[in-house]
């Protein structure tokens, strides 16, 4: 038996093949290199050439100025582009067999449907609309279709019928007291909000994610000393420190972000750790362990994948509390007065609730839905990724 | 046979937990080898320690709170003083493993050819193609009807037997001297589980490796083994060419548990007790408390020493002691053994 039978299979002559393989990258990985790349050269580019208070795009005659946020919110987008979009693409029966499970959850549906608008005009709204201006001559213009009493406004844009002003649709939502258009406002909130969404979703996940494998597989003190720092995380007044940060450097959306996103990787991470150590006990990442693949190995392609799944729906029902946590702190005057969020507008309409409820009513309805969307996605995508995990409730 | 060189030889493995109530040693001072293309079974009831002694010979205990000590050469190396890079060398691709069940053995989120395709290209720089042609090529070999088609289906749309042909094509990626099989047809059903064995049994021809095969079911035991090894409690009961245990199986374990074999018409019986506890085994034989020929030298001391009891047949029993009167044992030799017909046809 020990001499080579003829029809044994050919024996590759596997020196031949050796053929550098290591330096081999996914699609996924080229593709985000190359949308990286000129990004950071951009940057790299703004950062030395430009001046601090010249336009990035000055030199071929545009106006727009990017600042770091914009270029971390740019870096997101190609993230979720290179590893979530083009992924779902790329595995269609997968992808079909998900939207199958999420298409059940209608509610999930119609908010997938919202959140596309706001994603959407919050991308390319601002550059079809310009910007809400201040112009106090025309303060609290109602809304198409509406009207208000003469004497509230200075100057009415549309016509006066029996001493009301009627709406117009020069501002389809009205304008506030400093007569901006709130329409604009919102357009303009919209990408506010998917940055603060995009961003702490990609920090949290980076540092929860890392901090929870490691751990996990870590073990013994390590795994002690990492998860009793994330208790500190956890219970650390992360409000009262942004406070502070606030009154020593002054909060732009920026430090909001990454005050806010530092400390809430907490919970991720615990969570993260947990699933890890019960997908570790599988026995597939036995066999993956004893077909000699490495811990990195290991971890990278069959623990966080399995941990997916639950990473994802986690992370979906973070967002709304840091679009509500901005809203909030917006409202309290607590924040940039300079960054057009939904909060810094409702803000803005509080003292004019009397008369001009639209003010405060618009942006907090188009808050309303979009927290609600996120809670209704999150709801349906732990149905649609971790079927167990209804069966479990059930 | 003579001229088969030993591949892996254990001697004195023990692999101890520490637990919190304590040290529990699974694998206690256990010796076995496996020769080149040869099949040597480790028998024993559940509990006994069998998949902790083949999980420590690769090191893919968890260390700590696992300990693994003794010697294991594979091939002239002693795979206790390699580094854990070393062992990644040898894991999957000298020494592959497959496993009970194979439903779990698979990760749900990948296809079944990329699993293959990883397991080949964690050891070898192979292009994609060349990686998915070789898939294909194993999965073919393993009898999986149009392979290229279900390259790409999940484990889910496989049947158990199916994926345990999968797994099987994994373990091969790498030509592996050594085989462990640990009970790969216990969750099968008993049509599938016959093709299994007889699958392994044409790749071990064709790849020219050693199985080592983990089961508590006699019935695969006499189907597919070279030499058997029985272990209880950690400790090695009886060794021996599979005929002569079963013929005349020396050590009153192994005679109670090929009683245990369902026989048509014969008694059904358990061995009664359960296994001593690992935390604090009892002295002298682990099994004297349930073997119904303890005497008083059976429970003082260590486990007995392996005496001789016929030619390339060892139990680890006191009445086999020089000077001893070994005819209790011998005689109390199950029922079936009176006509060993009926057990040796079970080797066809």
């Amino acid at each position: 038996m020990a001499t080579k039978k003829p029809e044994q299979f050919d024996r590759v002559d596997w020196s031949e093949l050796s053929e550098s393989r290591r330096f081999d990258l996914s699609i996924n990985s080229i593709g985000m290199l190359v949308a990286t790349l000129p990004l950071a050269l951009l940057w790299l580019y703004d950062y030395q050439f430009v001046g601090e208070r010249e336009a990035t795009f000055q030199a071929i005659g545009l106006s727009r100025n990017l600042d770091p946020l914009d270029y971390f919110f740019v870096f997101t987008l190609f993230l979720f582009f290179f590893y979530l979009i083009l992924p779902l693409y790329q595995n269609p029966r997968m992808t079909r067999y998900y939207w199958k499970e999420f298409r059940r959850n209608r509610p999930a549906v119609v908010s997938l449907g919202w959140l596309g608008i706001v994603f959407v005009g919050g991308l390319i709204g601002p550059l079809l609309i310009s910007a809400p201006e201040q112009s106090i001559l025309t303060g609290h213009q109602p809304p198409v279709f509406l009207s208000i009493d003469e004497a509230n406004v200075a100057n009415c844009v549309g016509e006066v019928v029996n001493g009301r002003c009627q709406g117009t649709w020069q501002h389809p939502l009205g304008t506030t007291r400093g007569g901006k258009d709130v329409f604009a406002g919102i357009v303009y909130g919209m990408t506010i909000s998917m940055q603060i969404a995009f961003i702490t979703t990609t920090i949290v996940a980076a540092i929860g994610i890392t901090f929870g494998t490691v751990s996990a597989y870590a073990g013994g003190w390590v795994d002690e000393v990492m998860m009793r720092f994330v208790d500190i995380i956890l219970s650390f007044p992360t409000f009262l420190m942004f406070l502070l940060i606030l009154y020593i450097y002054g909060a732009g959306l920026g430090m909001f972000i990454l005050v806010f996103s530092a400390f809430a990787w907490g919970g991720t991470a615990r969570y993260v750790r947990s699933k890890s150590l019960s997908v570790s006990e599988e026995e597939f990442i036995k066999a993956t362990r004893i077909s000699g693949a490495s811990t990195y190995r290991v971890v990278r392609k069959h623990v966080v994948p399995n941990v997916a799944s639950s990473i994802i729906t986690q992370l979906t029902l973070l967002i709304p509390g840091f679009l509500l946590a901005e809203a909030q702190l917006a409202f309290l005057g607590i924040g940039d007065s300079a960054v057009p969020s939904w909060g810094q507008l409702i803000s803005a309409g509080r003292s004019d609730l009397a008369f001009a409820p639209w003010i405060v009513l618009s942006p907090g309805i188009v808050l309303f839905l979009t927290i609600l969307a996120f809670n209704f996605i999150g709801d349906a995508l732990l149905d649609a990724l971790n079927p167990e995990a209804e069966a479990e409730s059930a | 046979m003579s001229t088969r060189q030993p591949l892996l030889e254990v001697e004195d493995l023990t692999t101890t937990f520490s637990t919190d109530n304590g040290e529990l040693t699974a694998v206690d001072g256990v010796d076995f080898s496996v020769d080149e293309g040869e099949t040597v079974c480790i028998v024993g009831e559940s509990g006994s320690g069998k998949t902790v002694a083949t999980e420590s010979v690769t090191r893919i205990v968890k260390e700590p709170p696992g300990r693994v000590r003794g010697s294991v050469r594979f091939k002239s190396r002693d795979l206790l003083e390699m580094s854990e890079p070393e062992l990644r060398e040898i894991r999957g691709y000298e020494i592959a493993h497959i496993f009970q069940n194979p439903q779990e053995a698979m990760n749900h989120c990948y296809t079944v050819g990329w699993q293959i395709v990883e397991a080949l290209q964690i050891h070898r720089d192979v292009s994609d193609e060349e990686a998915r042609a070789k898939a294909i090529d194993l999965m073919d070999k393993v009898g999986i009807a149009n392979a290229s088609s279900r390259f790409d289906d999940y484990p889910h749309e496989f049947s158990g037997g199916q994926k345990q042909r999968v797994m099987i094509a994994m373990a091969l990626v790498g030509d592996p001297d050594l085989l462990i099989a640990d009970e790969p047809t216990t969750a099968l059903d008993v049509t599938v589980q016959a093709q299994i064995l007889r699958l392994l049994d044409d790749l071990q021809e064709e790849f020219d490796m050693g199985i080592l095969f983990v089961t508590h079911d006699l019935g695969v035991v006499a189907e597919i083994a070279d030499r058997i090894v029985v272990m209880y409690a950690g400790k090695v009961m009886e060794r021996g060419d599979v005929l002569d245990i079963f013929e005349r199986p020396a050590h009153p374990y192994t005679q109670q548990l090929l009683n245990c074999l369902p026989e048509i018409g014969g008694k059904k019986g358990g061995i009664p007790g359960t296994l001593p506890d690992p935390l604090d085994p009892p002295d002298g034989c682990r099994f004297a408390p349930r073997c119904e020929h303890a005497v008083d030298a059976c429970v003082t001391g260590d486990q007995p020493e392996e005496i001789e009891v016929n030619p390339g047949q060892r139990a680890s029993c006191v009445h086999y002691r020089p000077g001893r009167d070994d005819s209790v044992v011998r005689d109390g030799i199950p029922d079936s053994t009176a006509d060993g017909e009926e057990v040796s046809s079970a080797d066809d």
